[in-house]
């Protein structure tokens, strides 16, 4: 430690007004405030400060998301070497998914990083670390074995784009990663939609082998005839509810295990860092939703409109959606109250878009940013109301 | 007596409380005023370095309001006059003849039916000859009340929700009969006067059962004058409503009952780095060193006032004309290796993300920020600790903004500047500082 703390010191001068890489200050201090805490004096009204700072908070919401990028690698690897008909044991399974995934999520912190000093450095602040948290979601997102480049550009849109053209975090409106992740939908839907995106194949196969099923549980309910029941169709599959539940089947690197959403949830709102507001709302509005579509489902209708709402839960990235992309606070409501009607539209919008909108199979990414745009609307509507509240002292 | 119930607020948990048992005696060599922590007065000295001065005599008066008259709380000679930049006016300190103090007589000694016959007028222009007529202040700028108006009411406050300030068990102990003499010259001033304490000192409130009006419940700042008001009015009127500090209460009807300017105090010292936290009986204006006794740390700052709402004082310096609260802090040393991975039971946090949030027991603090300035995350922390209902991060946005019916709108002249906001803020911005400083623009503009 005290080696470090000596190394830190002797490197601070370089970094400092005067020295030679002053331009990097703001990379030195975001690797130094790691390792020692940041020192600096209150000057009063308080005097005292919460130990809390954004590092600590951001930090802790990429722990929550580690299951999910381990549980991510192990997915991965499992589907790849399934569909190619080779050993799923465990070891050549999360040795196959570290080459999936791994790649992705260390080109997504590079540019992204780069980005970010790059912006920083311009700009003259210290690094934001909500760029490590939409740099932990982004790879989440996507479907394993994307394109190294692609998952570049898209972190690059997510971030410049997204957040920095805005001043930077905190100022921006939209979910950065979510950003990133629609502009590579749209840009590149060839490599990202579809059923053969979600599982790569190893060794020297081109197909997969006839018993595996690479068409994701949202697909195939979005494709059965009239007449069908989805879930006895999705359970057919292979797709039951304890396993859409678990979150071993085809689908985005870290978004298909509800269980594990569920205790990320947990995590967060019992830390106090996500909203259990907006992730209600979320849920509810899922539930609402795909209740409502049950009532109005006739015999002649689209099969998926007679889901079990709580399958719309479990299936595709909407529990990851609402647990980790809804509670973005800065793009997020940021009024209190209105965070219910922002998480309940979240769930509705992706249940609607599931449903009614074939084109996309999942709809959760683009509820959100959608009702991105709405927040400082609803901000608005809550301010006014509680303004005329209050009696005036003027 | 009326409930009070504030549902936001935060106690922090602060280690370093005054030892209940320890209470001592002080009578130190020199005492001061300082003009510079008396809210938006502009002094006009009245004395020079050397001049000879009892208690009671005039030192300086207010250029915006002559009659405001600032006096003398010892009796000797002017030791030093310290100026800070700009030639602002930030100490005269007077050097005691402690065996034989003068003491000026500032009119005749009344008793309670004496006031409660007084003309109202005289009566103000006896507070106001009398010195001690600063004491009353008026919200929401919390500057000295205006004795040409009449106010709304008048909050009396036995609070001391704030770290480590004088409970009025301690000072109304053998003063109860004071007091009342207190009430009674405030009733002359005003139709309605609340006197508001604790209800989490039950045994306070019922022994004194008969003064207090409104028991308030909930967590600091809920026993602030300010917070009383917003949960007490009924309409914009009441607004404008004057306070007054209990200890306060009982400096003014001691220039009633004796004629003399009153000159007694009781200080709580306290924080972790004095090495006694005690209660020390001394005069208006005692300096710091001799209030803090003996330092047990390395680099202590001195908060005159309190923790969270305190100024930092001059070690060489005295206390102001309103403070009863001394805290030494150790100012921040070498910070933990990988703080951030730490699960941090000794961290203070108003939020859940440290192990110390299991358990709520007072632990050390320093004065260092703790993290870096970060813009706005929107976490909400500032708006669920607020006690007046603001929405700090939105009102922040339309001051900078210069929205001044927004932010005025939003309520930022019910801002009772308890500093919670930023305390809790994790983006370390100065969200209490900023308010202020947008409250006391706007008064300017006002006059």
């Amino acid at each position: 430690m005290k080696a470090i703390r000596t190394l830190f010191h002797h490197l601070r001068p370089r970094f400092e007004e005067g020295g030679p890489y002053h331009k990097l200050y703001a990379f030195y201090e975001s690797i130094e405030t790691v390792f020692f805490g940041p020192v600096e004096r209150s000057e009063g009204l308080p005097h005292v400060r919460d130990s809390l700072d954004v590092k600590r908070f951001m930090a802790l919401v990429i722990v929550a998301l580690i299951p999910h990028l381990c549980f991510g690698i192990y997915n991965s690897g499992f589907q790849s070497r399934l569909a190619s008909g080779l050993s799923t044991d465990l070891l050549p399974v999360i040795w196959s998914g570290i080459w999936l995934v791994l790649p992705m999520v260390i080109v997504t912190y590079v540019v992204g990083f780069a980005w970010e000093i790059l912006f920083a450095v311009v700009r003259k602040h210290e690094i934001s670390e909500g760029l490590f948290v939409s740099c932990m979601l982004f790879p989440l997102t996507l479907p394993p074995g994307t394109p190294l480049w692609q998952v570049a550009l898209g972190i690059s849109f997510g971030i410049v784009i997204g957040k920095e053209v805005f001043g930077g975090t905190g100022r921006n409106f939209l979910n950065p990663a979510l950003t990133g992740r629609a502009f590579l939908y749209f840009a590149y839907p060839v490599s990202l939609s579809g059923d053969q995106v979600w599982t790569v194949l190893s060794g020297a196969r081109t197909t997969v082998v006839d018993t595996f099923t690479a068409a994701t549980p949202l697909s195939v309910s979005a494709s059965i005839p009239a007449g069908q029941g989805v879930e006895e169709t999705l359970h057919s599959m292979g797709y039951g509810a304890l396993k859409l539940f678990g979150g071993l089947y085809p689908g985005s690197v870290g978004g298909t295990s509800a269980l594990l959403c569920i205790l990320g949830g947990l995590f967060l709102i019992l830390l106090g860092i996500a909203s259990y507001r907006i992730i209600l709302g979320g849920v509810l509005g899922v539930l609402c939703t795909g209740a409502l579509l049950n009532l109005i489902a006739g015999p002649d209708s689209a099969p998926f409109l007679s889901l079990n709402p709580f399958y719309h839960l479990i299936m595709g990235g909407s529990a990851f959606g609402i647990v980790y992309m809804t509670t973005d606070p800065v793009s997020a409501t940021h009024m209190k109250h209105v965070k219910w009607i922002y998480g309940f539209m979240c769930g509705m919008l992706t249940v609607l878009i599931r449903v009614f909108n074939p084109a996309f199979p999942e709809g959760v990414g683009l509820a959100i940013l959608f009702m991105n745009l709405f927040n400082p609307l609803l901000d608005h509507i809550e301010v006014q109301l509680r303004m005329r509240r209050r009696i005036p002292n003027v | 007596m009326i409930s009070v119930r504030t549902a936001k607020g935060y106690d922090l948990p602060i280690k370093g409380a005054p030892l209940e048992t320890s209470q001592t005696i002080a009578s130190p060599a020199t005492v001061a005023v300082l003009p510079e922590h008396i809210p938006f007065v502009r002094p006009r000295l009245a004395v020079a370095e050397g001049d000879r001065v009892a208690v009671g005599d005039l030192l300086f008066t207010d250029k915006t309001n002559l009659r405001f008259r600032f006096l003398s709380p010892g009796g000797g000679r002017i030791d030093a006059i310290h100026y800070g930049p700009r030639r602002v006016l930030r100490e005269i300190v007077i050097r005691r003849d402690v065996e034989n103090e003068p003491v000026t007589s500032l009119g005749r000694p009344l008793d309670g039916e004496a006031i409660d016959r007084y003309p109202r007028a005289e009566l103000v222009a006896h507070l106001l000859a009398g010195g001690v007529w600063p004491l009353l202040r008026a919200l929401p700028y919390r500057g000295i009340a205006d004795p040409e108006q009449v106010p709304p009411a008048i909050f009396v406050s036995l609070d001391h929700r704030e770290p480590f300030q004088v409970p009025p068990a301690r000072y109304l102990e053998n003063n109860r009969a004071l007091f009342e003499l207190g009430l009674r010259a405030l009733k002359r001033l005003s139709p309605t006067v609340h006197v508001h304490a604790d209800a989490a000192d039950r045994a306070f409130c019922e022994a004194h059962q008969g003064l207090i009006t409104h028991t308030v419940q909930g967590r600091y700042p809920a026993d602030d004058p300010g917070v009383v008001l917003f949960h007490v009015r009924r309409s914009p009127e009441e607004n404008t409503a004057w306070f007054i500090d209990g200890q306060d209460v009982l400096l003014m009807a001691h220039l009633l009952q004796s004629g003399a300017y009153p000159t007694a105090r009781l200080f709580a010292v306290a924080g972790t780095g004095a090495a006694e936290p005690r209660y020390v009986a001394s005069r208006l204006g005692a300096p710091i060193k001799d209030l803090a006794g003996e330092i047990g740390c390395r680099d202590p700052r001195y908060l005159v006032g309190g923790v969270l709402r305190g100024y930092t004082g001059d070690p060489e310096g005295h206390m102001g004309l309103y403070e009863t609260a001394l805290a030494v802090l150790p100012e921040p040393g070498d910070v933990d290796f990988l703080t951030l991975f730490r699960p941090g039971p000794n961290k203070p946090t108003y939020s859940r993300t440290f192990l110390s949030a299991l358990r709520r027991a007072p632990l050390p603090m320093t004065t260092n920020v703790n993290g870096g300035r970060r813009a706005c995350i929107a976490c909400g922390y500032c708006a669920d600790v607020c006690p007046v209902d603001i929405w700090p991060q939105m009102t922040l946005k339309s001051i900078l903004a210069e929205e001044v019916e927004e932010y005025l709108a939003q309520g930022l002249l019910d801002c009772v500047e308890c500093g919670l906001c930023t305390y809790v803020c994790p983006s370390k911005i100065e969200l209490a500082a900023t308010l202020q400083a947008a409250k006391h623009a706007y008064r300017k503009e006002q006059a």
